[in-house]
């Protein structure tokens, strides 16, 4: 409590300079009023006594001062005026304090912004509550960690466990909206009627599901997304009640969520999810669509959820192995579910704008140096007065930390404008998008942050500015070169360090680049060019069986091959490279051969297409032929694999003939009737394997893509498809129009996102640590100007004069960039992840940007290199 | 000789300072007086020194101050030592004490 009042004593020395002072003197004049009364009360008469009393009182003025330093004032007033000084000192070299703060600016800002992001992405907790307790739920058939799940494990999953409060199963798909207004596509979760208590987010409006909602004739209801409601309703309360239809079946509506919530991402409605029996039977355990969400008991860890998951999928394994027999169970946490694939490219980002950092420092602390040069005869002023060391170091650190400061809040406008630009350009790989802003979190990061920078930078010029020897500083009338020596190795230590930092940076960003590179050169297997590509679904409503669904497709396919100006036009269930979506991965056994042991089942991946599905990408046929317009409904079931296939599974006979099951609910055999060359099917990195391409004319899927071939890239066919589409159903709209070469695109979207940052930064940092080195050389010759004059008048030639700026600049740069290659060795493989096709220590990358920036420090030096050539040693060694 | 005593050695001056508040609170001017007297008149501490040594253990909490008026009618700050000083006052004997015997087994050996 005394330490507490001690504390506001000093405060209030502080805030009210007079009253302390007032105070002291109150205090030495009752002091001395006490002394005269002694003197009067001893006898002496009260003028005498008086003046006694104040010679032996001393010096009143000094005393008072001395009272005064010691109490209130103290360090506060101090920091005060340091501060002042500060802003005063830094008024009047505008020049300097503007690139300063620009540079500072730069490095901060760029901070600021990938630290929102990091700090929304992966540091605030999900926007549900008690968000600690939700999982994912996933399965894997062995090389797909997230993989959907079947419908029958997931309800054994719900009634075999003791770990969860709820789980609840969702399927997404896109369907027809129709009703008021145009058909619309949209994207609708169904889901099982515990999702909404899962996630404890409440409905804006009405209400959600109820458990008997779970059951076939109870499930006619809907919830409408916030986004819809408005679109659709316009906002309108009384929507609550009425119908919509959904792919033909109508549904009320019973309620609405609040604004901004959309679970599964992108959402327009959700539903129940109801399964048939024939899904819930005990042996359908083939195939996998849903998702799985769930909240875990209070006090229950995802660990454990994951041990008990283990215990119920090892039963049902065993009881299933022909369905089950490599397959195994994941349980996530939701957030390291929605956000840890993106873990270690946001902290390399954060690495790279660090360094960003750290070389804008260096480069101010440069300045810095420089600028302290030209304030030395203040500084020795100062000194000779009285100040020590401490005084005038923290005076000039309170310059730093004031340009770092007013740095930082520029920077704090340069990352709000970065945000929005990254949310802008974010090709959808960062998670929680919407929630990226500036909060107080990223405040007090980047007031850290500039104070750590005003120190960093501010520290070492101040301490090398501070240590003056007097005599010598004020005999010489320009004040220059005493200081030179220890700044001159300062000023080389900083430009090592930025060109190591760069050098690191643009490593970083060349192995990326190179990935990038190799990732285009992946041979496709098929020629994206001039192909467009749309979707079709059809309802299961009007389009229950497979002969209307083959009368659709067929009525599609020849009109639009129809029309002038398609080459050929064909369906497919998934385009290649649209990734792992759409991937049917099943079982299949080959007739003749004996059954395989349970758990070492053949399989492949399917596609389903129309007979000119391999003429419009430009797939090459090996062996026998390709799926025909004879092959329908009423021909013998037919199949197409592809080399892939064919290599693993008849490597020494002859595939054609041979028929195979595939488990996929059908039991009739297909014959082998040709082999294809090989596609990359699902994306450029990831090297899916055995292919089997099934006729939609036998076996159709109630969706499809369809592809159309055009002699020129552009898509001015695309309305009169859709026409031709809609020709043949009014109601099937066409979505997703896009083409292929953009389907390839967006699957490279995200390496390019992170390779454009990264390069971004690299590239700033190249450019900040260039300026770097030039103006130290620079100065560095300015400095050297005598002795270059003398050596000029000694006889050098120009060539040696330029022989020693440019060596001496070239060893400072071969130091950094050895000390850059050590650091980027150890450092890169923390991006392995982020590679493709290329090594984190590839020596290629290394020598070429080594030898880049060596290059470039050197012309950086040869201007100032030139200028020293052009001395004039008369002129030289007369300014000494 | 009283006044260099005084002036070289802050630390005892300190020592003194809180060794006369112990007796009771003081005013500047008082603290002075009882040094003299406790000294025997020996030791006459001037205000020069006085009031920046006050100042300084009154920042550094072993003392608190507060005006208040004398029995006389006339108004003072007055000094009182608080826990902290008390134990600080046993601290700063101990070790005068100490560096007492130290330097008269100095002067003794020849």
């Amino acid at each position: 409590m005394e330490r507490l009042n001690i504390l506001i004593a000093r405060l209030r020395g502080l805030l009210r300079r007079e009253a302390v002072i007032e105070d002291i003197e109150d205090e030495l004049r009752s002091h001395i009023e006490w002394e005269t009364q002694t003197n009067i009360e001893r006898g002496m008469k009260p003028e005498e006594a008086r003046v006694l009393a104040l010679r032996s009182f001393g010096n009143f003025g000094r005393i008072k001062e001395l009272a005064y330093e010691i109490r209130g004032g103290g360090i506060m007033e101090t920091i005060w005026q340091d501060l002042r000084f500060g802003l005063r000192m830094l008024a009047k070299s505008p020049g300097f304090t503007l690139v300063a703060v620009l540079t500072l600016a730069l490095g901060i800002g760029a901070n600021t912004a990938i630290f929102s992001v990091v700090n929304a992405v992966l540091l605030r907790p999900l926007p549900y509550p008690e968000s600690e307790g939700l999982v994912r739920i996933w399965e894997d058939p062995g090389n797909i960690a997230k993989n959907f799940v079947n419908p029958r494990n997931y309800a054994d999953f719900r009634d075999q466990n003791q770990i969860f409060e709820q789980v609840a199963a969702i399927s997404t798909q896109s369907t027809n909206l129709t009703g008021e207004g145009e058909p619309e596509r949209v994207i609708n979760a169904r889901v099982a009627s515990g999702f909404f208590s899962i996630l404890r987010i409440n409905p804006a409006l009405g209400r959600t599901f109820l458990p008997q909602e779970d059951q076939t004739g109870n499930e006619h209801v809907a919830v409408l997304s916030h986004s819809l409601w408005q679109r659709r309703f316009g906002a309108d309360p009384k929507a609550i009640g009425q119908t919509l239809m959904l792919n033909g079946e109508s549904l009320t509506i019973i309620g609405v969520m609040p604004a901004g919530f959309s679970f599964p991402v992108g959402i327009d409605l959700w539903t129940p999810l109801v399964f048939t029996p024939e899904q819930m039977a005990d042996s359908s355990r083939g195939s996998h669509f849903l998702s799985v969400i769930g909240r875990l008991k209070p006090q229950r860890t995802v660990e454990q959820a994951q041990a008990e998951m283990d215990t119920i999928y090892h039963r049902l394994r065993q009881q299933h192995p022909e369905s089950l027999a490599k397959w195994k169970v994941h349980v996530f946490s939701m957030y390291q579910d929605s956000v840890g694939g993106v873990k270690s490219s946001l902290f390399t980002l954060l690495g790279a704008v660090c360094f960003v950092l750290l070389i804008a420092c260096a480069n101010v602390a440069n300045l810095m140096l420089a600028r302290a040069t030209t304030r030395q005869r203040e500084i020795s002023i100062r000194t000779a007065l009285g100040a020590s060391r401490a005084r005038l170091i923290r005076q000039l650190l309170t310059e730093s930390v004031l340009l770092a400061l007013v740095g930082g809040a520029l920077g704090v406008l340069l990352g709000w404008g970065g945000i929005k630009l990254l949310v802008h350009l974010d090709p959808g790989t960062i998670p929680r998008l919407d929630e990226i802003d500036i909060d107080r979190s990223v405040l007090i990061f980047t007031s850290l942050l500039s104070l750590l920078s005003g120190v960093i930078f501010g520290l070492a010029p101040a301490w090398q500015s501070s240590k003056i020897d007097l005599n010598k500083a004020l005999k010489e009338a320009t004040g220059r070169g005493s200081i030179g020596g220890g700044q001159a190795y300062l000023r080389q230590l900083f430009v090592v360090a930025e060109v190591a930092l760069s050098l690191v940076l643009l490593v970083g960003a060349g192995l990326m680049i190179r990935s990038f590179i190799r990732l285009g050169q992946v041979e496709l297997g098929f020629n994206p060019e001039n192909v467009m590509a749309m979707r079709v679904a059809l309802p299961r409503s009007r389009y229950a069986d497979r002969p209307p669904q083959i009368a659709f497709y067929r009525q599609v396919v020849e009109r639009v091959k129809a029309l002038p100006g398609v080459q050929s036009a064909a369906l497919v269930s998934d385009p290649p490279i649209s990734g792992s979506v759409g991937l049917w991965q099943n079982g299949f056994g080959i007739e003749g051969r004996p059954a395989l042991p349970p758990g070492q089942g053949n399989s492949a991946y399917l596609r389903w297409t129309t007979p000119d599905y391999f003429k419009t990408l430009g797939i090459s046929l090996l062996k026998g032929r390709l799926l025909t317009e004879a092959d329908n409904q009423d021909t013998p079931w037919v199949t197409v694999i592809d080399e892939a296939m064919a290599r693993r599974y008849f490597p020494n006979e002859d595939p054609l003939g041979k028929r195979v099951v595939v488990y996929w609910s059908e039991q009739r055999p297909r014959e082998i009737v040709g082999v294809v060359s090989h596609v990359r099917q699902t994306s450029l990195d990831y090297e899916a394997g055995p292919h089997m391409y099934i006729p939609y004319y036998q076996t159709p899927l109630n969706y499809a893509t369809l592809l159309v071939k055009t002699p020129t890239d552009s898509t001015a066919l695309a309305a009169s498809i859709k026409s031709e589409v809609l020709a043949v159903d009014r109601q099937q709209p066409v979505y997703a129009v896009t083409t292929m070469k953009q389907i390839i695109a967006a699957s490279i979207a995200e390496r390019r996102f992170h390779l454009t940052l990264l390069g971004i930064f690299a590239g700033v940092a190249l450019v900040l640590a260039t300026v770097g080195i030039y103006g130290v050389m620079s100065y560095a010759v300015t400095q050297r100007t005598p002795e270059i004059g003398i050596r000029l008048a000694l006889g050098a030639q120009a060539s040696d004069v330029l022989k020693l700026v440019i060596g001496r600049g070239l060893l400072l740069t071969v130091i950094g960039v050895g000390i850059g290659l050590a650091a980027a060795f150890a450092l890169t493989r923390l991006m392995s992840g982020l590679l493709f096709g290329v090594s984190p220590t590839d020596p290629m990358t290394f020598t070429g940007i080594a030898l880049l920036l060596t290059l470039v420090s050197l012309l950086a030096c040869y201007l100032p290199a030139r200028r020293a050539t052009k001395v004039d040693p008369m002129v030289a060694l007369r300014y000494e | 000789m009283a006044h260099q005593k005084a002036d070289l050695l802050q630390g005892t001056l300190d020592m003194l300072i809180l060794k006369a508040l112990s007796l009771g609170p003081l005013h500047g001017y008082g603290i002075i007086q009882r040094i003299r007297q406790m000294s025997g008149e020996m030791l006459d501490v001037e205000q020069g020194s006085l009031y920046p040594a006050l100042y300084r253990i009154e920042q550094r909490g072993w003392v608190k101050s507060e005006w208040d008026t004398h029995e006389t009618g006339r108004r003072a700050k007055f000094y009182t030592l608080t826990k902290v000083g008390r134990k600080q006052l046993i601290e700063e004997e101990k070790s005068w004490d100490l560096l007492a015997l130290a330097i008269t087994k100095i002067r003794q050996a020849t």
